[in-house]
C-alpha cells in the first residue's frame, strides 16, 4: 500500500466525527447544525474510503457515494427548513423552534 | 311409598304449573293488559289449580289409607354419585291438606284482591306476585325431598319480600320487607345446615328414605338427631315467626291486606308447622328438641297474646294474634300432637283469613285508616265485615260451635296427656286462650261497637262490592263450621286422614275426663276474656282510657312489644353497623383502597420520572444516543 496507512484515515475520520458531534451537541443555529451533521457524515465517508483502500475492494467507495447522495438530500431538506423559518422571521434557534413538541 | 300407590300423583305437577303459568303469562303480556283480563288470569290460574287439588283429594278419599300417598318424578335433578336428588313431588294427605288451603283460601283471597286493589296503579304486578307466591308455596308443600323443599322455602321468602314491599315508595314497607327477608334467610341457613347433616349422616335427602333410615342413621335421642331437629326448627321458627325470630311478622303488615291474609296468616307462616309435622319422624328421635319446640311455641303464644292486647293498629292486633295462634300449632307439634297442630292450622286459615279480609273491608271503607282509635260503631255501616269479624272472633276465642273451639281444645286436651311439661304448657295455653278472647273482642268492640270516633267519619263508610264480600262470607262460614270435621268424643276424621303422613304420631288420646275438664276451663277463660273486653271496651273510650293510665309502664312495655326490636337493635343491628362503620374508617382506606392507591402512586411517580426524559430537546436525545453508543462500544472493546 503506497503511502498513507489505515490508522491515518481512521484518525482523521474519528477527529472529524468528534468535531461534528461537538457541533451537533453545542450549536443551536440550524445552519451550523447542518454543517456539523455534514462533518459527521463525511467522517464516515473518510473511514469507508480508507477501509476500501485497505481491503482493495470498491464497495466502500460505492457506499461513500451513496452517503454523499443522502447527505445532499438531507442538506436540501434542512436548508429548505431554514429558509422557511427565515421567511417567517423567527429566531434561528432550534431550542426555540419547539412548538411541535408533544 | 311406591310410585304406583296414588295414580294421580302426577297431577301435582299441573297444580304447580298453573299458578306459575298464570304469573308468567300475566307478567309477559305486552302493554297494560285490561283489568278484566288480569283478573281472569290472576284468579283463574289459582282456581284451576284448586279444582285439580280437589280432584286429587277425591281420588285419595276413594282409595284406602295405604294408597293415599304417591310420588311423581320428572327427572334426576342432582346426581353426585353418592347423592342423588330427583325433581320429585310427594302427594300425600298432608300435602293435599296444605294444597287445599293454599289454593282454596288463596283463590278466595285473590278474588277479594280484585276489588281491594282496584285503586292501585300497579294492578298487574300485584296479581303476578300473588300467583308467584301460590306457586312457591305449592313447591314447598309438594317437594318430596329436602333440596326441593328448600327451593320452595326460599321462593316463598322471595314472594313474601316482594309483597311486603309492594308499596315500594313507602320507606317503612321497604324496611319491613328487608327485615322479613333477613330473618327468613336466617331460617334458610338452619334448613340448609340440617340438609347438610342429613346428607352426611344418611346420604340422602328424599323424605321417604330419610325417614326410613333416620332411626338407624341418626339414632334415638343422640346429639346428631337433636342437632338436625334444632336446625330444622331454626328454619321453622323464622318462617313461622316464633320467638326469638318473630319480629318480622308484625312489620310485615306493611303489605296490602290480602297479602297479610294469605301469606302472613293463612299459608306461608304455617310452613314452619308443616315442616315440623312433615319431619315428625325426626322430631320423635329428638325428645329434648321436641320439648324445646313445645316450650318455644308456648312462650310465643303467651308473649304475642299479651302484646296483642294493647295494639291500636287493627292489622297489628291480627298479626300478633297470628303469631300467638301459630304458637299453639308449634306447641302441639312439639308435644307430638301433629294432627292436632294441622287441625288448628286448618281452622286458623279459615278464621284468620276471614278476620283479615273483614279488616280489609274496614280499612278500604275508611280510606286506609287502620287505627282502632279512628273506628267505632262500624256495625251499622259494614254489616258483612261485622258478622265476619264476629264469627272469626268467636272461632279464635274457642266458643262452640265455632271451629277454633274444636282445634284449640284438642291441642290443650292432648297437651294435658303429654306428661308434666304438657300440663304446664296446657296451663300457658289456657291463659293464652283467655288473652285471645280478650284482645279479639277488644278489636270487635272498639271497631264495630261503641260510639263513632270524635267528629264522626269524614264520609260515610261505604260497603264493599260483591267481589270482596263473597270471599269474606265463605271464609266466615268455613270458620263457623270448619271444626266439625273433628269433634271430641265423636270423630277424628282428620287424624285418620293424615295417618299415612304422620307415622310417628304417638297417638295421644285425651281421656273423657281431661277432655271435659279442658272444655269447661277453656270456656270459662274465654268467657272471662270476653266479659273483661266488654267491660272495658263495650261502651265509649272513657273507661279504657282511665284504666290505661293506671298501668303506664306495663302498657308501654307491651306497646313496645316486649322490646324485642330494641334488644336486637342494641345487640345485633347496632354492633353490626358499628363494625361496618369501623371497617369503612379503618379498613377501607388501608385494605380496600390501599392496593389501588399504591398502584396509582407507583405509576404516577414512574410517569413523572420518565416524562422528564421526554423533554423535547433533540440534543438531549442525541446525547442519550451517543452515550448509549459509547457505553456499548466500551463494553465491546473491554469485553474482548
Amino acid at each position: 500500500m503506497e503511502g498513507i496507512p489505515l490508522a491515518c484515515y481512521l484518525g482523521v475520520s474519528g477527529g472529524l466525527f468528534l468535531l461534528g458531534l461537538f457541533g451537533v451537541l453545542t450549536r443551536r443555529n440550524p445552519l451550523l447544525l447542518l454543517l456539523a451533521v455534514e462533518l459527521m457524515l463525511n467522517s464516515a465517508n473518510v473511514a469507508l474510503v480508507g477501509f476500501s483502500r485497505y481491503w482493495n475492494v470498491v464497495d466502500g467507495q460505492v457506499f461513500a457515494l451513496v452517503v454523499m447522495v443522502v447527505a445532499a438530500a438531507e442538506v436540501v431538506i434542512g436548508l429548505g427548513l431554514v429558509v422557511a423559518v427565515f421567511r417567517q422571521r423567527l429566531a434561528l434557534d432550534v431550542d426555540a423552534l419547539s412548538s411541535l413538541k408533544g | 311409598m311406591s310410585d304406583v300407590a296414588l295414580s294421580g300423583a302426577y297431577l301435582g305437577w299441573f297444580v304447580l304449573a298453573l299458578p306459575l303459568l298464570g304469573a308468567i303469562v300475566l307478567a309477559l303480556i305486552p302493554g297494560e293488559p285490561s283489568r278484566a283480563l288480569t283478573r281472569v288470569i290472576g284468579v283463574g290460574s289459582v282456581a284451576a289449580a284448586f279444582v285439580l287439588v280437589v280432584s286429587l283429594f277425591a281420588q285419595q278419599l276413594s282409595n284406602d289409607a295405604e294408597r293415599r300417598a304417591g310420588t311423581s318424578t320428572l327427572w334426576t335433578w342432582v346426581d353426585l354419585g353418592s347423592l342423588q336428588v330427583d325433581l320429585k313431588i310427594l302427594v300425600d294427605p298432608l300435602s293435599v291438606l296444605m294444597m287445599l288451603v293454599i289454593t282454596g283460601v288463596g283463590s278466595l283471597i285473590i278474588l277479594y284482591s280484585t276489588e281491594y286493589m282496584s285503586h292501585d296503579r300497579d294492578y298487574r304486578r300485584f296479581f303476578v306476585e300473588m300467583d308467584f307466591f301460590i306457586f312457591a308455596m305449592l313447591v314447598l308443600v309438594l317437594a318430596a325431598n329436602f333440596l326441593f323443599l328448600i327451593v320452595g322455602w326460599a321462593l316463598v321468602g322471595l314472594a313474601s319480600y316482594l309483597l311486603i314491599g309492594y308499596y315500594h315508595d313507602r320507606p317503612s314497607a321497604v324496611a319491613a320487607a328487608k327485615k322479613a327477608f333477613v330473618i327468613n334467610v336466617l331460617g334458610d341457613i338452619g334448613l340448609v345446615l340440617a340438609a347438610f347433616l342429613l346428607v352426611r349422616q344418611l346420604g340422602t335427602l328424599d323424605f321417604a328414605e330419610v325417614f326410613a333410615k333416620a332411626p338407624q342413621g341418626l339414632g334415638d335421642g343422640t346429639f346428631i338427631a337433636e342437632m338436625v331437629a334444632l336446625l330444622l326448627f331454626v328454619g321453622a321458627a323464622a318462617k313461622s315467626a316464633q320467638i326469638p325470630l318473630h319480629t318480622w311478622l308484625p312489620d310485615a303488615m306493611e303489605g296490602p291486606t290480602p297479602v297479610s291474609a294469605l301469606i302472613h296468616a293463612a299459608t306461608m307462616v304455617t310452613a314452619g308447622v308443616y315442616l315440623i309435622v312433615r319431619c315428625n319422624v325426626l322430631y320423635e328421635l329428638a325428645p329434648h328438641m321436641s320439648d324445646a319446640v313445645a316450650v318455644v311455641g308456648a312462650v310465643t303464644l303467651f308473649v304475642a297474646a299479651t302484646i296483642a292486647t294493647v295494639q291500636d293498629d287493627i292489622k297489628r292486633v291480627l298479626a300478633w294474634s297470628t303469631v300467638s295462634q301459630i304458637g299453639y300449632m308449634v306447641m302441639a307439634a312439639g308435644l307430638g300432637l301433629y294432627s292436632s297442630g294441622m287441625f288448628h292450622f286448618l281452622t286458623h286459615a279459615f278464621f284468620k283469613a276471614a278476620l283479615f279480609l273483614a279488616a280489609g273491608i274496614v280499612i278500604h271503607a275508611l280510606h286506609d285508616e287502620q287505627s282502632l282509635d279512628r273506628m267505632g260503631g262500624l256495625k251499622n255501616h259494614l254489616k258483612v265485615a261485622y258478622f265476619a269479624t264476629a264469627a272469626g272472633c268467636l272461632a279464635i276465642a274457642g266458643i262452640p260451635p265455632f271451629s277454633g273451639f274444636f282445634s284449640k281444645d284438642e291441642i290443650l286436651a292432648g297437651a294435658i296427656e303429654a306428661g308434666t311439661l304438657g300440663k304446664v304448657l296446657a296451663g300457658v295455653g289456657l291463659v293464652g286462650a283467655g288473652l285471645t278472647a280478650f284482645y279479639m273482642f277488644r278489636l270487635l268492640f272498639r271497631a264495630f261497637h261503641g260510639p263513632e270516633p270524635d267528629g264522626g267519619y269524614h264520609e260515610t263508610p261505604h260497603a264493599s262490592g260483591s267481589a270482596m264480600a263473597a270471599p269474606v262470607v265463605i271464609l266466615a262460614a268455613l270458620a263457623t263450621v270448619g271444626g266439625f270435621i273433628q269433634i271430641p268424643f265423636v270423630s277424628h276424621n282428620l287424624r285418620d286422614w293424615l295417618e299415612p303422613a304422620i307415622t310417628a304420631d304417638p297417638g295421644i288420646e285425651a281421656g273423657h275426663g281431661q277432655e271435659t275438664l279442658i272444655i269447661v276451663l277453656s270456656l270459662a277463660v274465654a268467657a272471662i276474656g270476653i266479659a273483661a273486653a266488654w267491660w272495658l271496651f263495650g261502651s265509649g273510650p272513657e273507661r279504657r282510657l282511665a284504666r290505661a293510665q293506671k298501668l303506664p309502664r306495663l302498657r308501654a312495655f307491651l306497646l313496645d312489644q316486649w322490646r324485642f326490636d330494641e334488644v336486637y337493635e342494641a345487640a345485633v343491628v347496632q354492633p353490626g353497623r358499628d363494625l361496618g362503620d369501623a371497617g369503612v374508617r379503618a379498613g377501607e382506606r388501608g385494605v380496600g383502597q390501599g392496593p389501588v392507591i399504591a398502584a396509582e402512586a407507583v405509576t404516577g411517580a414512574g410517569a413523572r420520572i420518565l416524562s422528564r426524559v421526554e423533554n423535547g430537546l433533540v440534543r438531549t436525545y442525541a446525547m442519550a444516543v451517543i452515550a448509549g453508543a459509547a457505553i456499548v462500544g466500551a463494553i465491546l472493546i473491554l469485553a474482548r
